[in-house]
């Protein structure tokens, strides 16, 4: 409890706690391709630097470990406010939440990473497709009138 | 060059863990990995994180160590499974736990109001989530790029590596004399300010000045120079609020000034453009045919 003394042992515990959390959010940000999913890991990233900071306060008997994560929520608001518009905005663009459909912004001259979709696991029928799954239906009656080209193109 | 025995262990540990991870992480291509194999990366992650905190030995009561070991394993195995689940809408349900878990160890820490504020502040984040979730994720299933990862492998050796080289840091560094003057340190007094750091009369008398200039007598914030009583526990969020707006006072103003940019810069670029409207497309083409270089210039 904060009454307690707080050891060297104990501030090492938590550095690796830190630590730890800094790392498993850099192999999220790295491997996963969910935009929504890398968000999560940065914001994990900025958990364990908190921790950090916290800790080393705590050891030096000051509260400006505790100040600067007090700035480190503010900053990751503002994180959150920007990544998630972003997220809105590359989705209004390609429809999906795929980063790897912008590594045409790469450098020049990088290999590009190719899905095989053919290799991937099939979705067997029988698997629950979570609530937005819809039935096939045979097709019935007159085919309403539609415009023949979608309306997703914008102004610039 | 020679490993000590300790960094040895330690960097096996990592790798068992990172091995671990590596097979709860999707595939590279979409392959479905075997259960076994999922349950085996679950338990080697916990094991490995199990015995690298084996040495946390917190002083004081058994129950205060029971429930660092608990936050701490909490922490780090609901972190991996924030990064591997293949779903998001589990990811945000791992990152919850995340945040729960460490608010604990900054609760054990000392650190109260942040344990709180950290809490309010990740729920609406985790809340705002899962709307995106919702609303922008696949309709049918989950997508291959949910299904599958980009160098799984080569992504885990990398933060094998880090995360080893961190903690070879933080372990050489025990029995140094930085780490052994200082303990143990004692709890966090409204005397921890940096406003007590000046010794000589002259700074002193320049920190009391713009002491109280900041805190008026009026003030109920505790003051730098005001010792606890005995017996009465320190008052905790009343001293951190009294550090911020004394000795962190522009950095406060900076964050102001920094989360209003950020609200200007989120609201302008989320301004969706109007759509264009088949019709329109076609006068706009009649009306501006597409002009050469050549007409460019006589224009």
């Amino acid at each position: 409890m904060p009454s307690e003394p707080f050891s060297f042992d104990l501030l090492s515990a938590n550095l690796a706690i830190g630590a730890a959390l800094v790392a498993i959010g850099m192999i999220g940000f790295v491997a996963r391709r969910n935009l929504i999913v890398m968000f999560l890991s940065a914001e994990m990233m900025l958990q364990g630097v908190a921790l950090t900071l916290v800790a080393f306060g705590r050891y030096h008997g000051n509260w400006t470990g505790q100040v600067l994560t007090i700035m480190i929520l503010a900053v990751a608001a503002c994180e959150a406010a920007i990544a998630l518009v972003l997220v809105l905005v590359l989705y209004g663009r390609r429809h999906s939440l795929d980063a790897s459909l912008w590594q045409d912004i790469r450098d020049p001259g990088q290999p590009p990473t190719l899905d095989r979709p053919e290799e991937a696991e099939p979705i067997e029928p029988g698997t629950d497709l979570g609530p937005e799954a819809y039935p096939h239906l045979t097709p019935a009656g007159i085919e309403p009138p539609h415009a023949s080209t979608p309306w997703i193109e914008r102004r610039d | 060059m020679t490993l000590s025995q300790e960094a040895a262990t330690t960097l096996s540990l990592i790798a068992a863990g990172g091995f671990g991870t590596w097979l709860l992480l999707p595939h590279s291509h979409g392959l479905a990995r075997a259960k076994p194999a999922r349950i085996l990366g679950f338990l080697l992650t916990l094991v490995a994180t199990a015995f690298l905190l084996r040495g946390a030995s917190a002083p004081g009561s058994g129950l205060s160590t029971l429930f660092f070991y608990i936050f701490a394993m909490a922490a780090v195995l609901s972190a991996v499974l924030t990064v591997t689940s293949i779903s998001p809408i589990h990811s945000a349900l791992w990152f919850a736990s995340v945040v729960l878990a460490t608010s604990g160890l900054f609760l054990m820490t000392g650190a109260q109001f942040l344990a709180a504020a950290t809490v309010i502040v990740y729920a609406g984040a985790i809340i705002v989530t899962f709307l995106f979730v919702v609303m922008l994720a696949s309709v049918s299933g989950h997508a291959l790029y949910d299904r599958s990862s980009r160098m799984p492998a080569r992504a885990t050796l990398a933060s094998v590596l880090l995360l080893w080289t961190l903690l070879y840091a933080i372990q050489s560094s025990a029995g140094t004399p930085a780490t052994t003057v200082a303990n143990p340190t004692p709890p966090l007094r409204p005397a921890s300010s940096l406003a007590s750091v000046p010794t000589t009369p002259a700074d002193r008398e320049a920190a009391a000045r713009v002491l109280a200039a900041a805190v008026p007598a009026r003030s109920h914030l505790p003051r730098y120079d005001q010792q606890p009583l005995p017996g009465v526990p320190p008052r905790h969020v009343a001293s951190l609020g009294a550090t911020l707006f004394t000795d962190h006072l522009i950095a406060v103003q900076l964050a102001a000034v920094l989360l209003f940019i950020a609200l200007v810069a989120g609201a302008s670029i989320s301004r969706p453009k109007p759509l264009i409207r088949p019709v329109d497309r076609r006068k706009h083409d009649d009306a501006h045919p597409v002009s050469t270089p050549a007409t460019a210039n006589a224009r």
